[in-house]
C-alpha cells in the first residue's frame, strides 16, 4: 500500500485536533491523585484527599457504595433481561417459520433505529400510573425493553451464521426443536451472547437520563445520577473531587472495554447514541 | 400448529410483551398525553374535586350569583353522628355530647354565635368559654378547602351543608371545582402559536445539520482517510483517542468539558498565562455556548462514521490504489476518484442515522449548557424535557411537553420506516430451511 509519503503532516494536523481530547483524558487521571495550586495546572505533590468520598459520605449525598451497588443491579438485571430474551426472541426470528415472521423483523429494525429518549416522557408518567416510579425495577423493565430491538437484530444475526446442518442433524435424531436449541445451537452463539452481554452492561452502566428521570431518589440513585447531581449542586466546581468520582465510575467501563474491545467494535458500529 | 411454530410463539412472547408495554405503549401514549391538559397541579390520576375561594371567585366571574357563590364558602355548624363522634374523639365531655344529640340532632347553625347560644342553653354545658369555644369548633362544616374523591361525594357535601344550587349552577361548580386533567387541543395551539416554538426550531436546525457537517459525516471522514494512510500504528492510536468519547459514560465526558472551559478550567488557566482574564468559555456568550455544543456532540459523533467508513474503505479491492500509484495519481485524486464514490451508501447511512439521532438526542446538551445561556441553546428535544421532566417554576406541563414530544416521536415513526425502505433489508429476512 501506497501509506508512506507525507504522512508525517497528517500525523500532526491529526494529532492537534485529538489534542483536546487527550488533555481532558491525561488530566483526568493527573488531577485526582495531584496538588496543584491555583493558577498551575501540573502538580507538584501527592494527595488522596479527592478520594474521601469512598470512606466518608459527601453532605447531603447517599453513599457513594450503595449509589455503586445500585447502578451494579441496573446494569446487570438489565443485561440479565436482555440477553435472555434476545436470545430466545432472536433464535424464533432467525430459524422459525412463524406467521407475520417478516412483520416482526421489520418492526425489530424499526424500532432499531427509533429514537427511543423521545419516549421518555411517555414513560414517566406510565411509571407514575402503575406505581413503578423511583424504584430500581422501573427503570430496569425500561431500559431493558429499550434496548431489546437491537438485542434481538444482533442475536438473530449470530443464529443467522449457524449452519443449518446442525439443526438439521439434531432434528433427524428425534431431539425436539427446543433441546437442539438448548443443546446444539445455543453453544454455537456464546460468542453473539458475550458480545451483546457486555455492550449491555455498559450500556447500563451509563446510562444518564432514564434513571436521572425515572429514579431519581436517593436511594436508588445509580452513579451517573449522583455524579450529575453533585456537577449540579455545586457553584464552586471542585473538578479535582468530581474528577475522582468519574475515574472511579469509569473504571469497570475502562476494564471490559480492554477485554472486550474487538467484539464490542461490531456492535459500536451502528451503535445508537449521537 | 407444529410444535416447532409454538416454540416459536413461545420465544417471541416475552420479547413482545417488554416491547408493547414499555416501548409501543408510550409511542401511542405520547399522543394520547398530547391532547391532555395533565401538569403538576393536575396529577396523572383521577381528579378529586376542591373548590377553594379561588374557585369561588372563578365561578362569580362564569356568571353564577355572586352571593350564592360566596354561601357555598359559609361555615356552618351541624349536629349529626358523624360531626358528634368526631367531638368525642376529641375529648369534649360525653354528657354534653349526648344531650347535643337528642335536642339538636339533624339541625344545622348559619353562624358560630347561633351555635355556640344553643351550646350555652345545654344543662350539660362546657365549664369555660375556652371549652365551649373548642367544643364548637368540632361541628363545623364546609365544602371549603376539601377534597372530594368522587362528585357524589362533592355533591353530597353540598346538600348537608345547607347550600342550595340550582341545576346549572351545580354543573358549573362540579366543572370548576376538578383538580384532575382534562382533554383539551390547547397543546397543539400553542405550540404552533408562539414565538419561542419557531426560536426553538430554529435552534435545533443549527445544531443538527452544523454538527452533522462538520464531525458526524465530515471529520468522520476526514478520520477514516487520513487513517487509512496511515501506518497501522499511528492509524489505531488516532482511531482509539477518537472512540474514547463514545465509550466514555455521557456525565463524565461532559464533566471532561466543562472542566476544559470553565473559568477554573484549563483554557482559563493557560490563557491566564498570557493575562487573559479567566472567564466560563462556555457560558459566557451564546456564540461560545454553540461552539462547545456542537463540539462536545461531534467529538461523540466523529466516531460511527469513523468505524463505519474505515471499514468501507478497507473494502476496496487493493489493486485500484496500486493500478492508480501506477497511473501517477496522487492521493488526492485517489481521494476524489476511489474512495468517495465508493463511500456514497455509508455516508447516507451515517447521514440519515445521525439527522434522527442528533434531533432526538439531548443529553450532552442537558448536561453542558442546559440550554443556556438564557435559552439560547435550547433545542427541541430539551425543550420537551424542560416543559414535562424538569424546570426551574416547578409547574411541570406533562400534555405539553408530551406535546412537543409527539412531533419528535411523529418524525422518529416517518424516518425509521423510510429507512427500512431506503437500506434495503429485505435480503436479511430470508425464509428458515426447517419447516417442522
Amino acid at each position: 500500500m501506497p501509506r508512506a509519503r507525507g504522512s508525517g503532516i497528517i500525523v500532526a494536523l491529526l494529532a492537534a485536533a485529538s489534542a483536546p481530547l487527550v488533555l481532558m483524558y491525561v488530566f483526568l487521571v493527573i488531577e485526582t491523585v495531584g496538588e496543584a495550586p491555583p493558577g498551575q495546572l501540573l502538580p507538584d505533590g501527592f494527595t488522596l484527599e479527592n478520594w474521601r468520598f469512598l470512606w466518608e459520605d459527601l453532605p447531603g449525598k447517599a453513599n457513594i457504595w450503595a449509589v455503586t451497588l445500585n447502578t451494579f443491579i441496573f446494569a446487570s438485571a438489565t443485561t440479565v433481561i436482555v440477553l435472555a430474551v434476545s436470545s430466545t426472541a432472536g433464535y424464533a426470528l432467525s430459524r422459525i417459520n412463524l406467521p407475520f415472521r417478516a412483520y416482526f423483523l421489520a418492526g425489530v429494525l424499526v424500532l432499531h433505529a427509533f429514537p427511543t429518549v423521545t419516549l421518555i416522557i411517555a414513560i414517566f408518567l406510565v411509571l407514575q400510573m402503575i406505581g413503578l416510579y423511583n424504584t430500581l425495577t422501573g427503570v430496569i423493565l425500561v431500559k431493558a425493553s429499550l434496548e431489546l430491538p437491537l438485542g434481538i437484530w444482533i442475536m438473530k444475526g449470530f443464529y443467522d451464521t449457524v449452519p443449518w446442518e446442525i439443526e438439521m442433524a439434531g432434528v433427524q435424531d428425534g431431539a425436539s426443536r427446543f433441546t437442539v436449541w438448548r443443546r446444539l445451537i445455543l453453544p454455537q452463539v456464546t460468542p453473539g451472547i458475550l458480545a451483546l452481554g457486555v455492550f449491555s452492561f455498559l450500556a447500563g452502566w451509563s446510562e444518564f437520563i432514564l434513571p436521572q428521570v425515572l429514579a431519581p431518589d436517593n436511594k436508588v440513585q445509580v452513579l451517573s445520577v449522583y455524579l450529575a447531581g453533585l456537577i449540579a449542586d455545586d457553584y464552586d466546581l471542585n473538578f479535582a473531587l468530581f474528577k475522582s468520582i468519574g475515574l472511579f465510575y469509569v473504571i469497570p467501563v475502562v476494564i471490559l472495554y480492554l477485554f472486550f474491545q474487538d467484539k464490542l467494535m461490531n456492535i459500536y458500529g451502528g451503535g445508537t447514541k449521537g | 400448529m407444529t410444535p416447532g411454530k409454538w416454540l416459536g410463539v413461545l420465544f417471541l412472547m416475552p420479547a413482545t410483551l417488554f416491547v408493547v408495554v414499555f416501548f409501543l405503549s408510550p409511542v401511542l401514549l405520547t399522543a394520547v398525553f398530547a391532547f391532555t391538559s395533565m401538569s403538576t397541579a393536575t396529577g396523572v390520576g383521577e381528579g378529586g374535586y376542591l373548590i377553594t375561594p379561588s374557585t369561588l371567585h372563578r365561578l362569580a366571574e362564569r356568571g353564577m350569583d355572586r352571593s350564592t357563590a360566596e354561601s357555598l364558602g359559609a361555615t356552618t355548624y351541624l349536629v349529626n353522628p358523624e360531626t358528634l363522634s368526631r367531638a368525642r374523639a376529641a375529648g369534649v365531655a360525653a354528657a354534653t355530647l349526648d344531650e347535643l344529640g337528642q335536642r339538636h340532632a339533624g339541625k344545622s347553625f348559619d353562624g358560630r354565635r347561633g351555635f355556640e347560644r344553643a351550646l350555652k342553653s345545654l344543662n350539660n354545658r362546657p365549664r369555660s368559654v375556652r371549652a365551649l369555644k373548642q367544643a364548637a369548633r368540632h361541628f363545623e362544616t364546609s365544602v371549603l378547602n376539601r377534597t372530594f374523591g368522587q362528585r357524589e361525594d362533592l355533591l353530597a357535601a353540598l346538600a348537608a351543608s345547607g347550600v342550595r344550587l340550582s341545576d346549572e349552577d351545580r354543573e358549573r361548580l362540579v366543572d370548576a371545582s376538578y383538580t384532575g386533567w382534562t382533554w383539551t387541543t390547547d397543546n397543539l395551539r400553542r405550540m404552533f402559536g408562539t414565538a419561542d416554538t419557531a426560536q426553538v426550531l430554529a435552534n435545533t436546525l443549527i445544531y443538527v445539520f452544523v454538527t452533522l457537517i462538520l464531525f458526524n459525516t465530515g471529520f468522520a471522514l476526514v478520520l477514516a482517510i487520513t487513517t487509512f494512510y496511515l501506518p497501522t500504528t499511528e492509524a489505531a492510536v488516532f482511531r482509539g483517542i477518537w472512540f474514547l468519547p463514545r465509550i466514555t459514560p455521557p456525565v463524565l465526558y461532559v464533566l471532561l468539558w466543562k472542566w476544559f472551559a470553565w473559568d477554573t478550567g484549563f483554557l482559563s488557566t493557560v490563557l491566564g498565562w498570557f493575562g487573559v482574564a479567566s472567564r466560563n468559555w462556555m457560558l459566557d456568550t451564546a456564540f461560545n455556548a454553540w461552539v462547545f455544543v456542537v463540539l462536545i456532540n461531534g467529538f461523540v459523533g466523529a466516531s460511527m462514521g469513523m468505524i463505519i467508513f474505515s471499514s468501507a474503505i478497507r473494502a476496496i479491492p487493493e489493486p485500484l490504489f496500486w493500478a492508480s500509484e501506477v497511473d501517477g495519481a496522487s492521493r488526492w485524486q485517489q481521494v476524489r476518484r476511489i474512495i468517495l464514490p465508493q463511500l456514497r451508501w455509508p455516508i447516507l447511512f451515517v447521514t440519515s442515522y445521525q439527522t434522527l439521532s442528533l434531533l432526538t438526542s439531548f443529553e450532552y446538551i442537558l448536561l453542558a449548557t442546559d440550554g443556556g445561556p438564557g435559552s439560547t441553546t435550547e433545542v427541541w428535544s430539551l425543550a420537551a424535557y424542560h416543559t414535562a421532566l424538569n424546570n426551574y417554576a416547578g409547574n411541570l406541563q406533562y400534555g405539553y411537553g408530551a406535546a412537543l414530544a409527539l412531533v419528535l416521536v411523529i418524525i422518529g415513526v416517518v424516518l425509521s420506516l423510510l429507512y427500512l425502505r431506503i437500506f434495503n433489508f429485505d435480503a436479511l429476512v430470508a425464509r428458515p430451511r426447517i419447516e417442522t
